[in-house]
């Protein structure tokens, strides 16, 4: 696949750059472990909704609910977490059965979300929009709008600890990604999901059963919410209704940072990886000299728009070329503005 | 047949607003008043505002999550001017305001027209980068009442229509009466009665046969987004001036669902092309009357949000399944 190639090693690039740069302009900071330890510690948690985001785009769609089911399964299992100590059980079958319960929530959010739009049909922007309200509004219902903390103490290790110096959390990313890839690359969910996202009606015509499709994607972007908040909460022990609320946007830019089109049918596991850490990268680099949250606020906005008018350049050269290899010298015809 | 069935929505949802009116005044009989009406006219007078400014984008088929961003901001800026130049004047607030919401509309219809970026994507990035440069560039401090200046607590305060009670003391509809009849007027017959107005509801409906008309996207697509951060910018200078404190982080995070919500509970749907002012107004007095009043009929203040979200996938859901019945007949 030619265009995944090249939008990966142009990413690679990219990231390689931006590494370098920073690291003349911050000699003795930026390259360091610790930097480096720190930054895989802050990026999986939002890495895991971009990697939902991404994959309801490669069907065309988008999924704004992502924060919102990780605020309401964190919250949810972080009622039997934070009671570990008047359960008649042991602290590993609290732990084990709280992430089950993360994942049993954030799946049946996933799976409203799934039958909104396969089978009411509610384009996914709105359907998204509208469980975003109803799972923060379930999640601020039910801790009256408190924070809930006090886990059991090996609990904290998902979101804390170290395997061989790196970091748990980075490692689950590591992991789930590379499902995620696995998914997209050798599965059939995953070879419907891009030709659906290309055309739904080739799709079905192709005897693919849409719905299904659709149902597991919502499922999957579910289930990566959930283990967003699994690492959410064992990281700073205690979950808040609404906590990242701002990794909607982020999510949403790292996803066509990394090459995938919002439009549907494309995307990759590794572009989105290498959209995290560049972003990342950028990030801590922004952190070294200080720049103000609200200043970062900004400049997502500001680069989300960019990439967005970048694609538009990209998509009408390739366009040009396109005709003017079929049609000899023919132009196009012009678009508006 | 389109149309009967829309007038049916709205008959539905006038009915579930008298029950529901009837129910509270069950509960406590102070609700049926005059005196709460104009109190309900208004706390929600910036929401209508917000509802019919977002209604437009929802029926040229695109969607607008900025408005927020730019009302407060809009807001937080004129304030901050006003303040800083030492002039006291309403109109000259108005002016700053509506300026920065034009502006800020023009870049949203820029993005959207020029490079043809979805309208989601676009305002979920400028809505940072308003916000965020004006958290960054312009401040964070709150300014409160003893700060804010006088114009814009009298204009909180004037009232149009003055009654009395029953012990001799006077009750009164505010001003903001005048605009939210004003702005529905005007975009009414816009709506109903200009070429502009029934291309708009074209475009929601066939972008490509509005443009093989002849019709110029980009100027109608400007015309939409410039008028909403218009509407946004006049909401920001209501809404300070009724709660008399302006806060840097206030509307962004409320408003969003509550105005969705509201305008999809009127009738129009996200593909664009359908639904009317009357069922945008009263999806407003429905989401305003709710939130006031969960409270009273014994629910916590803390479901609120899930009552609108509720609302909000319900609403979605039973437009888009009568319009896949309507379409199997």
């Amino acid at each position: 696949m030619n265009t995944k190639l090249s939008t990966n090693l142009t990413l690679l690039a990219i990231l390689l750059v931006l590494t370098a740069v920073i690291s003349l302009l911050l000699p003795g900071q930026f390259l360091t472990g610790r930097n480096f330890a720190s930054m895989g510690r802050q990026f999986p948690e939002y890495g895991l909704l971009s990697l939902a985001n991404m994959l309801a785009m490669i069907t065309g769609g988008i999924d704004l609910s992502v924060t919102s089911v990780m605020s309401l399964s964190g919250v949810v299992s972080a009622q039997l977490l934070s009671r570990w100590e008047s359960l008649p059980m042991s602290p590993a079958l609290v732990i084990l059965l709280g992430i089950l319960l993360a994942f049993a929530v954030s799946a049946v959010c996933g799976l409203i979300n799934g039958a909104l739009i396969a089978y009411v049909r509610v384009p996914a922007i709105i359907a998204t929009l509208g469980t975003q309200g109803l799972f923060l509004g379930i999640a601020i219902g039910i801790t009256r709008g408190s924070g809930v903390g006090g886990f059991p103490d090996p609990f904290l290790f998902i979101g804390n600890g170290e395997l061989a110096g790196v970091p748990m959390q980075f490692l689950i990313y590591l992991a789930v990604a590379l499902l995620v890839g696995l998914l997209l690359t050798r599965t059939r969910q995953g070879f419907s999901m891009r030709m659906y996202g290309s055309s739904p009606l080739v799709s079905r015509f192709s005897g693919v059963n849409n719905e299904a499709v659709l149902m597991r994607t919502y499922l999957t972007t579910g289930l990566l919410a959930g283990a967003a908040s699994i690492i959410v909460i064992s990281g700073v022990n205690s979950i808040r209704p609404g906590y990242g609320s701002e990794y909607l946007l982020i999510s949403v830019l790292i996803a066509i940072l990394g090459g995938t089109d919002p439009a549907g049918g494309f995307g990759t596991a590794l572009g989105l990886t290498l959209g995290i850490f560049i972003l990342q990268v950028l990030q801590s680099g922004l952190n070294f000299l200080n720049f103000s949250p609200f200043f970062k606020k900004f400049m997502w906005g500001l680069l989300l728009v960019a990439l967005m008018v970048f694609h538009h350049f990209r998509r009408r050269y390739s366009q040009r070329r396109a005709a003017r290899l079929s049609a000899g010298e023919r132009e196009p015809v012009a678009g508006q503005g | 047949m389109k149309a009967a069935l829309l007038k049916r929505s709205e008959f539905y949802l006038l009915l579930v607003i008298v029950v529901f009116a009837a129910a509270i005044t069950l509960v406590n009989p102070a609700f049926l008043t005059i005196e709460n009406l104009f109190d309900l006219i208004r706390s929600s007078s910036g929401m209508a505002i917000l509802a019919v400014g977002f209604f437009l984008v929802l029926l040229s088929g695109g969607i607008d999550i900025s408005f927020p961003a730019v009302a407060i901001v809009a807001q937080y800026i004129t304030v901050n001017s006003i303040i800083a130049l030492g002039i006291d004047n309403l109109a000259l607030a108005f002016a700053i305001a509506i300026a920065i919401g034009l502006a800020f509309g023009a870049v949203n219809a820029f993005f959207i027209s020029v490079f043809r970026i979805p309208t989601l994507i676009v305002t979920l990035g400028t809505m940072n980068i308003f916000h965020g440069a004006m958290l960054e560039f312009v401040g964070t401090k709150a300014i409160n009442a003893g700060q804010l200046p006088n114009c814009f607590k009298v204009f909180g305060l004037v009232e149009v229509l003055i009654l009395p009670r029953g012990d001799g003391t006077f009750y009164g509809l505010s001003v903001f009466f005048l605009i939210i009849l004003a702005v529905v007027l005007i975009t009414w017959v816009i709506l109903r009665f200009t070429v502009l107005g029934r291309v708009i509801y074209a475009m929601g409906g066939n972008p490509e046969a509005v443009k093989r008309s002849g019709f110029n996207l980009v100027r109608l697509q400007f015309f939409i987004y410039c008028y909403v951060g218009l509407l946004a910018s006049v909401m920001g200078i209501m809404h300070v001036s009724l709660i008399r404190y302006s806060n840097a982080t206030y509307i962004i995070n409320s408003e969003l669902l509550h105005v969705i919500a509201a305008v999809i509970l009127g009738g129009a749907s996200i593909l664009g092309g359908t639904g009317t002012l009357t069922g945008t107004l009263l999806g407003v007095v429905m989401i305003s009357i709710l939130e006031k009043n969960l409270v009273m009929l014994g629910l916590s203040s803390f479901w609120q949000q899930f009552f609108v979200g509720l609302i909000i996938v319900l609403g979605v859901s039973i437009t888009h399944l009568q319009k896949r019945l309507r379409e199997r007949i």
